[in-house]
């Protein structure tokens, strides 16, 4: 199990030993004005289990792991059919890695198996053009449109003899029909012998494997539906081990693609995969988000379930796509709001962001406000904090479609606004992190702190990005939660959150002074604490919200109930 | 010598040897990876009689990758575009065989003009036209011989010079009385014809559609 959000031990050393994440006490002022809501309890029970209700049992597993997986696969075949391996490797992929299918296939006709899997000639006599993957229109009721076709000459030899292995051989008078180049010698055939140099050979494998990442080597004559087993290629292949290493990882990636329960890493050149049966299946994804990672690396996070590269917990896979779709098609009228800068709403004087803290001051006429909503910073630190909050306008009576539009935009654009802000606050914080490190630096020399305890800014900073990535997906939850008790408590867990999350971003871009360090420290390490917490809350209940169904959409949603 | 580089020579070569089949290869400049090739439209197709120019590209990894191939002459045909003259062809996607040449690829283009497949269309209002009224189809490809390929024409009397004027309600395959039906409600000609001709405004057809929402289209 390795998960983003788990803490593992060792970085329990960044705290005091009686910093234990599970029972934290709130003993200093600032943790014990907050009231701590129903679903604490909750929280402490779930989190004492092994696996908390917001991720998902999943292995990782390297290329020789599945490789080994495959090899059991084509033993098992070859076993039984009395076939070579390569053979039985072909059958299976031919088959998609449906064991009992291809044996219940073979059993009943082996050799149309064999033909159609390219391992095997097509019976001489009544020959009917091999049916082409790619072309309904070659289908019998259409016209052939490639009837007119000129087949090169010396390859209308008819086949003899079923061989196995490649045939090599020497000959002075063939002259290799794909490059014409009398001074070739070696030349290579498949079971169909179909004849051509050596040289040719390689440069279509490579060509195949390199420019198009295919692993299924078809014989190069026109029609011919012989295919290249594994020996053929390595062989084929010589010297140029980076294509023959290329190639097996193209054939472990079908083999994944096609077994439900395993996923490839889609992170660049990483050749891991996650085995995750219980996210196997499409229904299993309204009641879990499978965010998983390939073990190759931390930060390799990915959704089993779909095609998004990055942990979108707690919005389960459907909505994220449509939402993700949304801001797509919605791309310009909300470009705006990712800029850098805005004006002061008292003064007009331009004002940058530099910093992931949304707490902003005018460095003219000194007003403090909210980067998200504009409004006076005041307003934000008391209890009825509610930036996250759409009020929805008694718009009843917005009758004609301009309003109506006009209403839906202003709706939307409060959503995006704090999704586009969290994501790029969190890239913000993330350049803080070069700051935090001369900061830690800084504290060494300042302090009688150890460098082990000066981690507690990294910690703050890492735990600021990844709440504020739940955050930014809460927006997009928030935008399809129908209106009601369910969703107000999930903005008021929400607004906790974020509250939490603001304070600490403040806290962690404060100035230094080596005289209150030690209280700063205290201060960052419980607040980073109880952020963790809140962001446990937010992610455990929205969770459990799943496994109840409570969570109601306000448009269709795949898999769901109707809204 | 480099191996794409002897085969595309030998290819010229052995297409210009042999003048029975009439398909020609030539280059654009001296660049040989870069050719245009010809071929007379099939008999008894409304393609006879014109003549058929072929962009050809030939990629780095030839004869491994299939060749690139668009028309440059404009076609009227289900499975070639008729504004970019690009192709939907399998030869020239994954059935592609190392051992097709040019000379081959272009003699299954001219196998293509004798039998579309409108059910895997490349331009969708022409398939659709195939589909509705074969006759009339039939008509616009043979006007669009004549216009852009030298083709002879409906009557087979002759040519237009080369500043003719284009027929755009012919160019479109329309029925004249169609077009001056909508003309006469105040609509511009070519907005007419442009609306028609995406709404399949043709033979049997014609029937399915309302003339309030052709009239809606124009309004647009
Ligand atoms: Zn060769
Ligand atoms: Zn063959
Ligand atoms: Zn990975
Ligand atoms: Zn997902
Ligand atoms: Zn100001
Ligand atoms: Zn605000």
């Amino acid at each position: 199990m390795s998960s983003d959000y788990e803490i593992s031990d060792d970085e329990n050393e960044y705290y005091d030993e009686e910093d234990d994440e599970m029972e934290v006490d709130y003993d200093d002022g600032s943790a014990s004005e907050i009231e701590v809501d129903a679903f604490g309890d909750d929280f402490k029970v779930a989190v004492r289990s092994e696996r908390k209700l917001y991720e998902v049992d999943y292995t990782s597993l390297s290329q020789p792991e599945i490789e080994k997986i495959m090899q059991t696969d084509v033993d098992h075949i070859s076993g039984i059919f009395g076939v070579e391996p390569a053979v039985a490797a072909q059958l299976l992929r031919h088959m998609n890695w449906n064991k009992e299918r291809l044996i219940e296939k073979y059993m009943d006709n082996a050799s149309s198996v064999a033909v159609a899997a390219g391992v095997e000639l097509p019976p001489r006599e009544p020959t009917p053009p091999p049916p082409k993957a790619s072309s309904s229109r070659l289908s019998s009721t259409g016209p052939q449109r490639t009837t007119r076709r000129t087949t090169a000459e010396n390859l209308k030899s008819s086949p003899k003899s079923k061989r196995t292995t490649p045939l090599v051989e020497e000959s002075k008078e063939f002259v290799c029909p794909i490059c014409f180049d009398d001074t070739q010698t070696e030349f290579m055939s498949l079971i169909c012998e179909h004849k051509f140099c050596a040289s040719c050979w390689k440069e279509y494998i490579t060509s195949k494997v390199r420019t198009e990442a295919e692993c299924k080597i078809a014989c190069m004559a026109e029609d011919c539906n012989i295919v290249a087993l594994d020996p053929f290629v390595e062989k084929a292949l010589g010297d140029d081990r980076e294509t023959w290493t290329r190639y097996q990882e193209l054939l472990v990636r079908q083999f994944v693609s096609c077994i439900p329960h395993l996923k490839f890493c889609p992170y660049p050149s990483c050749t891991h995969t996650v085995s995750c049966p219980s996210a196997a299946t499409k229904s299993s994804l309204i009641t879990m988000v499978p965010i998983v990672t390939c073990g190759a690396s931390n930060t390799h996070v990915f959704c089993f379930g779909c095609p998004i590269d990055t942990d979108h917990r707690p919005v389960v896979c459907a909505v994220a796509k449509m939402w993700l779709q949304k801001c797509r098609d919605d791309s310009e009228t909300a470009n705006w709001i990712k800029s850098n800068t805005k004006e002061c709403s008292k003064c007009q004087s331009t004002i940058e962001k530099n910093g992931g803290c949304n707490h902003m001051t005018c460095k003219k006429c000194k007003y403090e406000f909210c980067w998200v909503c504009m409004g006076p910073w005041t307003e934000h630190g008391t209890s009825w904090y509610s930036c996250n909050r759409y009020e929805e306008k008694n718009s009843v009576d917005a009758r004609d479609a301009q309003t109506k539009s006009r209403a839906s935009l202003e709706r939307y654009l409060h959503y995006y606004n704090r999704w586009a802000n969290h994501e790029q606050s969190a890239k913000l914080s993330m350049e803080l992190y070069t700051k935090t490190e001369k900061k830690m630096e800084e504290m060494q020399v300042t302090s009688e702190l150890t460098w082990i305890q000066v981690q507690f800014m990294k910690k703050a900073v890492d735990v600021v990005f990844r709440c504020r990535m739940t955050l930014k997906w809460t927006y997009a939850m928030a935008y399809y939660l129908a209106s009601g008790n369910e969703k107000e408590l999930f903005e008021d867990n929400q607004r906790d959150l974020e509250r939490a999350v603001e304070e600490l971003s403040e806290l962690i871009e404060a100035p230094i002074d080596p005289e209150t360090i030690m209280t700063l420290r205290q201060k960052v390490t419980d607040k980073t604490v109880y952020v963790q917490k809140r962001n446990e809350i937010m992610l455990e209940d929205t969770a459990k919200g799943y496994l109840e169904g409570r969570w109601k959409w306000n448009v269709t949603v795949e898999g769901f109930d109707s809204a | 010598m480099d191996a794409r580089l002897r085969r595309v020579n030998k290819e010229i070569a052995d297409c210009k040897s042999d003048k029975s089949s009439r398909v020609t290869i030539d280059l654009v400049d001296d660049n040989p990876f870069h050719l245009i090739g010809a071929f007379d439209g099939p008999e008894d197709t409304p393609y006879e009689g014109g003549r058929f120019q072929v962009d050809i590209v030939i990629p780095d990894n030839y004869p491994f990758q299939p060749v690139k191939m668009k028309f440059i002459t404009k076609v009227y045909h289900p499975n070639i575009s008729s504004a970019s003259g690009a192709i939907c062809l399998d030869i020239l996607k994954d059935a592609w065989s190392p051992v097709l040449t040019l000379k081959s690829t272009l003699i299954s283009l001219q196998s293509l003009l004798c039998s579309p497949e409108p059910r895997d269309p490349q331009d969708a209002e022409v398939a659709k036209h195939y589909m509705t009224s074969k006759s009339s189809f039939e008509k616009t490809a043979r006007y669009w011989t004549m216009i852009y390929a030298g083709g002879p024409g409906e009557d087979g009397a002759g040519r237009p010079g080369k500043d003719a004027a284009k027929d755009e309600i012919a160019m479109a395959g329309l029925d004249r009385a169609h077009v001056a039906q909508f003309e006469a409600l105040g609509f511009d000609r070519s907005k007419v014809i442009d609306v028609l001709r995406r709404m399949n405004y043709r033979g049997a057809n014609v029937a399915n559609i309302n003339d309030d929402r052709v009239v809606e289209e124009l309004l647009k």
